[in-house]
């Protein structure tokens, strides 16, 4: 009994803020919250009330957020670092996370998973991205990656009825364990290496010691490298995305696309410009060397793909490629550029996601460009958004990306890697062959005859749609189409059947053209995330 | 509200009329389109005068407003903000070229009302609006290139506006080419002097280039080349020699059009320019007087050229470009005040005549040409009036408004003495040419016997073709799309026409009045804080030249007339006797001094020979050959090789992540 008492006086628990965890702890209670309001009969209450209170749970952790503003602190012991960078980044998330609730409102992957189970999913991983982008500590940063991983992986799988939905959740799985595995083995090399798990010690010993050029250490940063890389998708460690992308459901995929990479890319800015800085003579030249083959894998790749999800898969290596020139050159300026370009690039993916999806539902074609086909006749606003991502995408003037793409090529360019941003320039030379057939097939081309809209007699593009027809007993007769209204109702002509999808491809692509033009709230933003790190 | 604040209202108004009307126009019932286009301006006009208002409140040192609505990208080495600048030059501006745009706006509701395009062609002539605006507003370099690129487009939309006519998408697509090539000039311009003041920002550039920045002063040549590009641009947009031969051609645009672009506002912009640059300039005596030289070259070649045009809108045209020589000189010898004197008052007239003769045009069924009118006096009591008073205007008969500003111009350069006496003197020789080629066109269209079009009018009948025709051609229109309609509108039949052109002729009469020498110096006080660094503003000496200036004015323009008289009423014949006896001088001005044919031949014909040549040999083999399918293979291939790495095995994919993670690590263990 007095060991006890003795052994509880001598553990103290270490402090927590409260404060400076509110957001996350937001995100993780919400998912709790979802969850429980996800086994209440109704079938309303899940079809409505839930995504309603994740939508709920992102606002709180929004708003704490906010309320955390300018707040500088390490909570936690020190696990975690509260900054501009870490609170940008849950911004971005949330942002990112909204648009996921709004597109899988009606999906069919919500509905097959019980939408409790899949929001709650959707809302542990946001959680453990945002563990992740405030983790200044080897163990909270392994611990967010399996958080953020996890529930991804259930979520690709959750169209239980779709062979490739299954596949991309299991090959994520295999794929994905393969890396947080690599990961954790450079973990425990720098914590063998240097002993200290917190990434400002881990960078004093580096500094002090001739342990930067320790083989141990560089074993461990070089499995570091390919653990993140795997993570932000970076060529050669990028295989897993194109198939994981066109199995998972559509919504999933938006999310995967922008958020992970946030997390990822946020949480390789910290690692490596704050603990592995000692060592940045070795690194930095692999990761160019990394990016380099990433801009070329992702670009070259994406052409010629028939597969809008496919498309973007590698559209999205490419830009992750893009992304680690900021981190390159490990500069202040570089922290900005990408934090910048991930903001940038959560709008533009998220456009193009939502105008997929609402083709999805709309024509038997899935996710093919032929879905877009006739798009600017059929319904202008979403053509007009798609323009605008893709266009954005490939870095024309007038959009953030345009933005964006200059303001890494920019970090680049004054940190000492010029031809990077030559790479960069080639890079998106090649993405236009890709983003512009989109833009043809939606303005100069008529809609694909048989193009069978739901709810249309079947015609020969019947055979097209996908192997969904048995339906479930958890689904609503719409859901096979039967019943659904014809879209074309005058009513819907602007917003279409899905005013939610809609609202998030029009409000995406407002925010890319509003931040191509009014760029300086970005910057501003971004200005906070590059002085938290003391770099240059 | 601040200047500043009214300025960016001014800014915003025809802007949001663009995109209402962009927008909204199938919703947009009958001519509420031009009336909404026109209500944009006119509140436009209103915000000016506010801005007008406050500016003048304030102290005359503190008149300079810099007023920035966001940063666009604020970075290391590169202030680029949304910023206007706001002083009494560039309110001066904006006054006029709204004012005078919201008269025409008005004037269009009539004149456009049968077109098909109407909702179109205001959405166009508001963005127009918008572009020069935020020209003549810009408080930096970059604004200033958007601007002049935005009026280069707008131009060139309303061009080529009846899209149908092969002649107007022609003009459109040359006045486009030589804007661009002065867009460029204006860009390589900034440039230069960006590289020595490291700044975008006017009154930033204006003040590093008094502290020094141009080392070496009125020698250092990145200064006189910046200035030079800076005059290739200014040139472009304002038709000066060489780079003048689209704006005869735009005259294919709708005639209220060239009164609006190709007169009054857009045309003037390259004086604009300079004025504004005049720190810059005042540092470069060698760029001044290359402006001054070419201005007073352009303008004895205009006048001579509207002296053998028979097309009514031509004629205006040259008389434009020659008008715009007088500013083009006078802002070069430091004759601020008068130069936008001038352009103030020719805005008046100009746009008056180009009204007219829209009127005229419109009794004419669409007919052009000089010859077939004539005796129109009757049948346009209203019209002719204005014509005369905008002839005599442009004639420079006091006391019209021309008088006082073309005068002053030219005293100004008397005072420069030296060799600016010669272009003194081809400043009063264009005055004759003025009065003369302005009184052909008011003989030959309104006096003498009626043609048949005007007899039918005076008993009331409007002409209208039976079959549509290209002015200019002579080819049937195509009436489907991008044509102006069966009717065409007249001032006598149409009352905001009317309502346009009275205002205007009030303006071009009473104009002068503003600045008349030893009784007003309104315009001249107004502007002075905008050149207060100036060491040529306003230095008025030795009255004996301006006695000399003002009555040889008055003789050179009652000689005008009184030649045009003789030749063209009293005996009708005498001008084909002095073209028989002329005949080159006659062929040379006819032809417009073969510049389009000295382009052709000099540069036009060399490129595309060169790239006839290019094509043939270098595109054909390196670029189609070599480069395109040699990288387009290269791509394919590698496109191929990631789609077989992508096999969609998860074995493969793991086995790559080991490859991929000791290549890694290779790599690491080798730096330590």
């Amino acid at each position: 009994m007095s060991a006890v008492a003795l052994a509880s006086a001598h553990l103290k628990g270490p402090h927590v803020d409260f404060g400076g965890l509110a957001p996350l702890l937001a995100l993780l209670g919400g998912a709790v919250v979802v969850l429980l309001a996800g086994l209440i009969g109704s079938r309303w209450v899940r079809a409505q009330v839930v995504p309603t209170l994740s939508l709920l749970a992102l606002g709180s952790a929004l708003g704490l957020t906010i309320w955390q503003w300018d707040a500088r602190k390490s909570v936690v012991s020190g696990a975690l670092r509260i900054d501009d960078l870490s609170l940008a980044s849950n911004l971005v998330l949330i942002a990112g996370g909204a648009c996921a609730v709004l597109l899988a409102w009606r999906s069919l992957a919500a509905r097959e998973a019980a939408h409790g189970e899949w929001h709650a999913l959707l809302l542990s991983s946001i959680g453990g991205m945002s563990l992740l982008a405030c983790a200044q500590n080897t163990v909270a940063v392994f611990l967010g990656l399996e958080l953020l991983s996890i529930p991804l992986y259930v979520l690709c799988a959750t169209e239980l009825r779709r062979e490739h939905s299954l596949e991309s959740g299991l090959k994520y799985l295999i794929v994905g364990s393969v890396g947080s595995a690599t990961f954790l083995y450079g973990l425990a090399m720098i914590y063998g290496a240097t002993g200290k798990t917190d990434f400002g010690a881990i960078a004093g010993a580096l500094a002090r010691a001739s342990l930067a050029s320790d083989p141990l250490t560089l074993t461990g940063i070089a499995l570091c490298v390919a653990g993140l890389c795997f993570k932000a998708s970076v060529a050669p460690f990028h295989q897993w995305t194109p198939d994981v992308y066109e199995g998972a459901p559509t919504p999933v995929t938006g999310f995967m696309a922008v958020a992970t990479k946030v997390a990822a890319l946020a949480v390789f800015v910290r690692l490596f410009d704050v603990a592995f800085i000692p060592a940045h003579h070795s690194w930095g030249p692999a990761v160019a060397a990394l990016a380099t083959i990433t801009i070329v894998v992702g670009n070259v790749g994406a052409l010629g793909q028939s597969s809008l999800k496919r498309m973007l898969a590698y559209s999205s290596v490419a830009q992750a490629g893009y992304m680690l020139a900021g981190i390159v050159v490990a500069t202040r300026l570089g922290v900005q550029a990408t934090v910048f370009y991930l903001a940038v690039y959560v709008a533009m993916n998220m456009a193009a996601f939502a105008v997929i999806v609402a083709r999805e539902r709309q024509t038997g074609w899935g996710d093919a460009i032929d879905a877009v086909a006739g798009l600017g006749r059929e319904r202008p606003l979403l053509a007009l958004s798609m323009t605008i991502s893709m266009l954005a995408l490939a870095g024309i003037p007038a959009t953030a990306g345009f933005t964006g793409k200059f303001y890494l090529i920019d970090a680049a360019v004054s940190g000492g890697y010029t031809w990077l941003g030559v790479v960069i320039v080639i890079g998106s030379m090649i993405s236009l062959g890709y983003y512009l057939p989109v833009l043809a097939a939606m303005w100069m081309r008529p809609a694909p005859a048989g193009a069978g809209r739901r709810g249309d007699p079947p015609g020969p593009g019947a055979e097209a749609l996908p192997a969904l027809a048995g339906g479930s007993p958890e689904l609503e007769p719409e859901a096979q189409g039967a019943v659904e209204p014809p879209w074309q109702a005058r009513g819907e002509r602007v917003l279409g059947a899905q005013p939610e999808v809609a609202l998030v491809a029009i409000a995406a692509a407002l925010a890319t053209i509003f931040f191509g033009i009014i760029p300086q709230p970005l910057f501003e933003l971004v200005h906070g995330a590059g002085r938290a790190l003391g770099l240059l | 509200m601040s200047a500043t604040t009214f300025a960016w209202l001014a800014l915003a108004m025809p802007l949001a009329g663009t995109l209402v009307l962009a927008l909204g126009y199938r919703s947009l019932p009958g001519r509420s389109a031009g009336w909404i286009g026109t209500g944009t301006i006119v509140l436009a006009f209103v915000a000016a005068l506010g801005a007008l208002l406050e500016l003048q409140d304030r102290a005359p040192a503190h008149r300079a407003l810099t007023s920035s609505l966001w940063s666009y990208a604020v970075t290391a080495g590169i202030d680029a903000r949304v910023s206007i600048l706001v002083d009494p030059l560039s309110v001066f501006m904006l006054l006029v070229v709204s004012g005078v745009s919201a008269l025409i706006h008005l004037y269009s509701v009539s004149y456009m009302d049968s077109d098909r395009g109407y909702a179109r062609y205001f959405s166009y002539l508001n963005f127009f609006v918008f572009s020069m605006l935020l020209l003549v507003l810009a408080g930096n370099f970059l604004l200033l290139i958007v601007g002049w690129a935005f009026v280069g487009a707008a131009s060139y939309l309303l061009i080529s506006f009846w899209y149908r006519r092969s002649t107007a998408t022609r003009a459109g697509i040359k006045a486009f080419v030589i804007n661009v090539v002065g867009d460029v000039g204006l860009v390589l311009g900034t440039y230069f002097i960006f590289k020595h003041t490291h700044t975008l920002d006017l009154r930033g550039s204006f003040h590093a280039a008094s502290a020094g920045a141009f080392v070496g002063g009125s020698g250092n040549g990145d200064l006189i080349a910046g200035c030079v590009l800076l005059l290739v641009g200014a040139f472009a947009k304002s038709a000066q020699i060489p780079l003048h031969t689209w704006l005869p051609d735009a005259m294919e645009g709708p005639t209220p059009v060239s009164a609006l672009i190709h007169a009054a506002t857009m045309v003037t912009a390259g004086v604009y320019l300079i004025a504004r640059m005049h720190p810059l300039f005042e540092r470069a005596p060698a760029a001044q007087d290359v402006g001054a030289v070419i201005g007073a070259a352009t303008l004895l070649v205009a006048g001579t050229v509207g002296l053998a045009q028979v097309d009514i809108k031509r004629v205006i045209a040259y008389s434009t470009m020659s008008q715009i020589g007088y500013m083009i000189m006078g802002v070069s010898v430091g004759a601020y005040a008068a130069g936008l004197f001038h352009l103030m008052t020719h805005a008046f007239f100009k746009a008056l005549l180009f009204m007219a003769a829209g009127s005229l045009i419109g009794a004419m069924a669409g007919e052009q040409s000089l010859q077939r009118m004539g005796g129109f006096r009757k049948a346009l009591p209203f019209t002719y009036a204005s014509f005369l008073i905008g002839g005599l205007a442009l004639a420079g008969v006091p006391p019209f408004s021309g008088f006082f500003s073309k005068d002053e111009i030219l005293l100004v350069t008397g005072e420069r003495g030296g060799w600016h006496w010669a272009l003194y003197v081809v400043g009063y020789l264009g005055a004759l040419l003025t009065a003369v080629y302005t009184f052909r066109m008011v003989f030959r269209a309104f006096h003498g016997a009626p043609v048949a079009e005007a007899r039918e009018l005076e008993r009331g009948h409007p002409h209208h073709a039976e079959v549509p025709r290209n002015p200019a051609t002579g080819e049937p229109e195509d009436t489907d799309v991008g044509f102006p309609g069966p009717h065409h509108a007249i001032a006598e039949r149409a009352l905001p026409m009317r309502a346009a052109m009275a205002l205007l002729a009030v303006g071009s009469i009473g104009a002068g009045a503003l600045q008349i020498p030893h009784v007003d110096f309104v315009i001249d006080d107004f502007l002075r804080p905008s050149f207060g660094d100036s060491s040529l503003y306003a230095t008025h000496g030795r009255d004996w030249l301006l006695v000399l200036g003002l009555s040889l004015g008055t003789a050179l323009g009652l000689a005008g007339i009184a030649i045009a008289y003789r030749v063209w009423v009293m005996r009708p014949g005498s001008a084909a006797r002095v073209r028989a006896r002329a005949r080159p001088l006659y062929e040379l001005f006819v032809h417009a001094w073969y510049f389009d044919e000295l382009i052709a031949a000099l540069i036009a014909r060399p490129a595309v020979a060169a790239g006839r040549f290019a094509r043939d040999t270098f595109e054909r083999r390196v670029v189609d050959d070599a480069l395109i399918g040699g990288t387009t293979t290269l791509i394919r291939a590698g496109s191929a090789a990631v789609r077989a790495a992508q096999s969609g095995f998860v074995r493969y994919y793991a086995a790559l992540l080991v490859l991929g993670v000791t290549g890694v690590g290779f790599y690491f263990l080798l730096q330590s």
